[in-house]
Formats: C-alpha cells, sequence, structure tokens
C-alpha cells in the first residue's frame, strides 16, 4: 500500500433536525462541511477545536459509526463508503476508537474479561483458551494486573477505566485508532499516565491515531501533524512544530493565544469578541469572520480555500500570507 | 491590613471520614485565592462548607471569620444575608445553577428584593446594568430571556452578573470556566480580572486547572487528599515547587510552548478518603519517599519567599539519603 493509511476528501455530514410541528422548516445543522485529512501510517494526526466544530463528528464519520452525506474515506487503500456490510465488519478490525468517557463506554454488567474478550467473540476469533490468554496480553499491554480479569468497570478509577477501553481498542491488532477526547475526563497526574502509554504503544506497534482533542498543549504533545477546525470545516493544517510556533490563522493565532500556560509570563491575549455562531448559520464566505480581528469586506463574500503557504501547511484566509522566516 | 476573610482550622467530616482537614487560610481585601487540586482533593467542599452549603450529613468544624464575624456560629437567618450580599459564589455550570422558567431579569431581580429592597421598574434597571457590567450585548433585551436562549458563555456571565448584583467583598468561584471553550475561557478570565479591579472584590477561584491559576491568581493553596499541601504566591511556587505533589502536578502537564518526548507522570492515583495512608498522604506516590514519611503527618512549614510547604524535607527534619 502507498501513501495515507486513512485518506478523507470532501467529507460532509448535514444533520437534519425533525421538522417542527409550527413554523419555518429547520434549517441542517452543518456539523461537517466539506474538510479532507489524511493520517500516515504510525503517525498521529491532532484534529483540534472547540466544542461544535464537527471534530467528534468527522472521528465517527470516518469509522461509519455514522454515514456520510458526501466525500469519500479510504482506509488501507479501500474506499470505506463502498464497503458492504460484511467488508466493514473485516475493516472495523483494522480501525478501531477510544471514547472520552470511560464510564459510559464499558458495560457496567459484564467483567474485564469479558469486555476484552468480546471483540474476539463478535468475529469468531480462537476459542475460549486463545481468548483468555489474549486477555491477559491486552491487560498487560495496558499495565494492568491478570487479577483485574475477574473485576467489573465500576470497580476501577478513570485512569484505569481509560486503560481498560484502550485495551478493548487494541484487541484486533488495529492499524488505526480514532482517540475521542481520550483524556478529558481525567485529573492531570492521570492524564500524564495515559498519554505516556498512547505513546509507547504508538512506538511497539506501529499504530496510527486520529487523536481529536480541545486541548491545544495535549494534541501538541500527541500529534506530527495537527488541523484546526472551525464550524464545520479546517481552517489551518501543519506539522506540529510549524502550527505551534507559527500559526498563520487568526482563529489558530487566538485559540493559541487563549490558552494560558502555568508559570509563563502573562501575557497581552488576543481576546475574541462574540462566540461561536450557530452551525446550522454559519457566516457567509470565511466563518470565521463574525469573529475574526481582521476581517474585510472580501471575507464575507468568498469563502477562503485551503492554500498551501509554506511546506505542507495550509490555511483557509484570504489575509495569511507566509509564515517569515 | 486585616484580613477579608481568615479561616482556622476549616474540617468536613462525612461520618467517619474527613473530606476537608484542618485547613487554615487568610484571603486579604481585593486578593484573588486560587485553592487548585484533583478531583476529590476537598477544594469544591471547602467552598461550600465557607458558604455554609455542606449537604447533610456532612458537619463543618473549626472557624470562618468573614469582617469579624465567626459565618460558623451564625445562626440560618443570619447566614442568608451574607450569602449573596457580602459574599457570593458562581458555580461551574450555569445552566443547573439558573431556574429554566424564569426569565434571566427575575432571577437577578431576587437577589436585588432579597439583599437591596429594589423591586419593579428598579430591579429591571438595575438588572440590565448588571448585565452590560458583564458585557452582555443589548442586555435591555436579553434581561426577558431565559436561560435555554443564552449560550453556555453567555449564561456563565449571567451567573456573574447574580453574584455581583449585592456588591460582594468575596466572589467564590468554583471552576467557573471549566466548562466552557478556550477562546469563551478568555473572556471570562478576562471579565473577572476587570471586574475584580473596578469593583475591589476579593475572588476565592477554585480550579484543577494550572493555567487558570497563573493566569489570574495572586495566591495559591494547592490541595491534596482534604489538606493543604502548599500554599505561596502564585510566581514563584509555579516557578520553584516547594511540594513533591505541585512539582509533579506541573512537571505532568504537556506544555504549549515546548515538545516533550514523554511527559512526568504521577505514578498511582489519590487515595479515597476512606483509604488514606498513614503519615503524608501524598508518599506513596513521592518520588522522594523516605520510611519517615509515613510515621506522622507533615505540618505545613514556612519555606523561603512567603511560602509553606507540608513536606518534612521543609520541616527541620534531616532525611537520610
Amino acid at each position: 500500500m502507498t501513501g495515507p493509511l486513512l485518506s478523507v476528501r470532501g467529507l460532509v455530514k448535514h444533520f437534519r433536525p425533525r421538522a417542527r410541528l409550527l413554523g419555518a422548516e429547520a434549517r441542517p445543522v452543518r456539523a461537517v462541511d466539506g474538510i479532507d485529512l489524511d493520517v500516515e501510517a504510525a503517525g498521529t494526526l491532532g484534529l483540534v477545536g472547540e466544542s461544535g466544530c464537527g471534530k467528534s463528528t468527522t472521528g465517527r464519520l470516518v469509522l461509519r459509526l455514522i454515514e456520510a452525506d458526501a466525500g469519500t474515506i479510504r482506509f488501507e487503500g479501500e474506499d470505506i463508503r463502498a464497503a458492504t456490510p460484511a467488508r466493514l465488519r473485516a475493516l472495523r478490525r483494522r480501525m478501531q476508537i477510544v471514547f472520552q468517557d470511560p464510564f459510559s463506554s464499558l458495560d457496567p454488567r459484564m467483567t474485564v474479561a469479558e469486555i476484552l474478550a468480546e471483540p474476539f467473540v463478535v468475529h469468531g476469533i480462537g476459542g475460549a483458551a486463545e481468548r483468555a490468554r489474549q486477555v491477559r496480553r491486552l491487560l498487560d499491554a495496558v499495565g494492568l494486573a491478570a487479577h483485574h480479569a475477574a473485576r467489573h468497570p465500576h470497580e476501577f478509577s478513570g485512569g484505569q477505566r481509560q486503560r481498560i477501553g484502550i485495551a478493548r481498542a487494541l484487541a484486533l491488532e488495529p492499524s488505526l485508532i480514532v482517540a475521542d477526547e481520550p483524556v478529558s475526563a481525567l485529573d492531570v497526574s492521570i492524564q500524564a499516565q495515559i498519554l505516556n502509554l498512547m505513546k509507547d504503544l504508538q512506538a511497539a506497534r506501529g499504530l496510527a491515531f486520529l487523536f481529536i482533542s480541545h486541548n491545544l498543549a495535549v494534541v501538541r504533545h500527541m500529534a506530527d501533524r495537527v488541523a484546526v477546525m472551525y464550524l464545520g470545516v479546517v481552517v489551518e493544517e501543519a506539522p506540529r512544530e510549524a502550527l505551534f510556533s507559527a500559526p498563520l490563522h487568526p482563529y489558530t493565532q487566538a485559540l493559541l493565544s487563549a490558552v494560558p500556560d502555568p508559570g509563563a509570563a502573562r501575557r497581552e491575549r488576543i481576546v475574541l469578541t462574540g462566540e461561536i455562531p450557530r452551525p446550522d448559520d454559519p457566516p457567509s464566505g470565511c466563518r470565521f469572520r463574525t469573529r475574526c480581528p481582521i476581517a474585510v469586506a472580501r471575507c464575507a463574500a468568498e469563502v477562503p480555500a485551503l492554500r498551501e503557504l509554506a511546506p505542507a501547511h495550509r490555511v483557509a484566509c484570504h489575509l495569511a500570507g507566509p509564515a517569515p522566516g | 491590613m486585616t484580613a477579608l476573610l481568615s479561616v482556622e482550622g476549616l474540617t468536613v467530616r462525612f461520618g467517619r471520614f474527613n473530606v476537608v482537614e484542618d485547613l487554615s487560610f487568610s484571603v486579604s481585601p481585593g486578593e484573588v485565592l486560587a485553592i487548585v487540586g484533583e478531583s476529590g482533593s476537598g477544594k469544591s467542599m471547602t467552598a461550600l462548607a465557607l458558604m455554609r452549603l455542606v449537604p447533610p450529613p456532612g458537619v463543618v468544624s473549626g472557624r470562618v471569620v468573614f469582617e469579624g464575624a465567626d459565618l460558623l456560629s451564625l445562626s440560618e437567618r443570619q447566614m442568608r444575608d451574607v450569602r449573596g450580599g457580602a459574599m457570593a459564589m458562581v458555580f461551574q455550570e450555569p445552566m443547573t445553577s439558573l431556574n429554566p422558567v424564569f426569565t434571566v431579569g427575575r432571577q437577578i431581580g431576587e437577589a436585588l428584593a432579597w439583599h437591596r429592597g429594589l423591586s419593579g421598574s428598579a430591579a429591571r434597571a438595575e438588572a440590565v446594568r448588571l448585565l452590560g457590567l458583564v458585557e452582555i450585548p443589548n442586555a435591555a433585551a436579553r434581561v426577558s430571556e431565559y436561560p435555554h436562549q443564552l449560550s453556555g458563555g453567555m449564561r456563565q456571565r449571567v451567573m456573574i452578573a447574580m453574584a455581583l448584583a449585592c456588591r460582594p467583598r468575596l466572589l467564590i468561584a468554583d471552576e467557573p470556566t471549566t466548562a466552557l471553550d478556550a477562546t469563551v475561557q478568555a473572556q471570562i478570565l478576562d471579565l473577572l480580572r476587570r471586574l475584580r479591579a473596578e469593583l475591589g472584590m476579593a475572588v476565592i477561584l477554585i480550579t484543577h486547572d494550572l493555567g487558570v491559576v497563573s493566569d489570574f491568581a495572586d495566591r495559591v493553596a494547592v490541595m491534596y487528599a482534604a489538606r493543604i499541601v502548599e500554599t505561596g504566591p502564585a510566581e514563584a511556587l509555579f516557578k520553584a515547587p516547594a511540594h513533591p505533589y505541585t512539582e509533579g502536578l506541573l512537571a505532568s502537564l504537556p506544555r504549549l510552548a515546548e515538545t516533550a518526548d514523554r511527559l512526568a507522570a504521577i505514578p498511582g492515583q489519590v487515595p479515597p478518603p476512606f483509604a488514606l495512608p498513614p503519615g503524608c498522604r501524598f508518599a506513596p506516590r513521592c518520588a522522594h519517599a523516605k520510611a519517615p514519611c509515613s510515621a506522622a503527618l507533615p505540618p505545613l512549614a514556612p519555606v523561603a519567599g512567603g511560602r509553606a510547604a507540608a513536606c518534612i524535607r521543609h520541616a527541620g527534619y534531616v532525611v537520610a539519603a
């Protein structure tokens, strides 16, 4: 296989609210509105943005947990959207998801052994002895002990539950894991443990991550490429160092300046006015223009295309110039 | 300068367990004190104890002296006058603290009627003024809206407006920006900073977010397993943490400005109140722990630069290597 492990082109998902009894027809929520993404084998693409930007929807579209309206999704060279149900089931062994909330994503009635054996049962892999061996192997891989297998999820702390969620995702040796805010529900000291674990597993198994998070510092730590989403579109995409040291889109610049860094000198912030517009009624032209400190008339008239302003650094802004230096 | 709030030996007990234990700190007029800790550290229960809102069967002991009066010995009626008056509170999730069936104006008006005796058009005019103060655009129209018509950031502004209704000298803010997006959080922090300067009110900020602390607080108290383990001026504390837990927390954070290969995670997890280790509660997770650490609880001992840390390395003990 050549090319990226996962390649997404022109991905669109509009959610149509049910028609109201009276009054005007409800407008569709344009959750994801034409985005392109590539995830390289064994690499990490960070997908970052604020609530409602469409990053979680993108993660679910990629795995076909929800169906896209338009666009192509190629995984290991195969068109996911055209796959038959049987073929999709086979593909899902290779692409898995880890959710934010380890409390609600594990069945409380099952033991850890049952949770971890389930993927093998579903796919008809191995007998009882083989599955028990796999469960021990998975527990070991995520730093849990063999005696944890007999326990139920409620007996574990948040960090341990997230380890179980990761073990379940690893069960069938995937090449891609979509990690949707995997550490957002965890305390700082536990968050570091889980991030280290994910990096170790990636190095040992050649995993690729689509790492979705609102936390810029966490994304910086995990990703080698970063895409910034705003209201359903990607506004900037770049290698990690370029994005964090020389962001070119005014939204990325404001987002980076909004996050206080502990211990760093207090600095002047770019404080945006207003809030994120409603996704069922995005502004014309550039979607960020209503909050943009440098918007001009052209921004309302014309949708800015992603332009490559530096090597592998694409920006959707009429006014952005090449990176200095 | 006399302290606005002076807390001594504050303890909150549920059954046989202390969820807040022997807390002592003070807040000067106009000062921002951050109480920082992870889940289960007791920071939110501390805020509730200060407001005398600890739910039963919790038992609060110690002294909470606010403007000369010990709040723990006031009658419930006297306490109602303090709460929402000279001392107000903002919670993390504005949607659950606002009443969904009343307009924003009516909810602000309730506080104005209770504490300032305003009603009718005077209360409405004051509500509009307060919404303007917290930078809600088009306040005259927004005052007639219901909470569900507002965004998360706007609801938090309404909560702050309600808290400010009676010109408090102390605002207790429990994770006020945790539910908000980064760009909206920046707006709310800017607003709080401006209001504090203009109104001269002191703020106790309860948070798990060290970035927010570093950005907004003058002084910090770090809590771990129900106790304060370190306290001091924010800048000094971040520059050179004196307690291994503070040090560990800072080291475990991924940073915006630099790339590290691995994070220095703190091993293990916070012990629950019913399974506390003997002696220093952080000892089982501490890289510096030695045998004496498990012998007795280390007291908060002074460290250079107006700081204090509850670690025997600072309490005059010599720990054999």
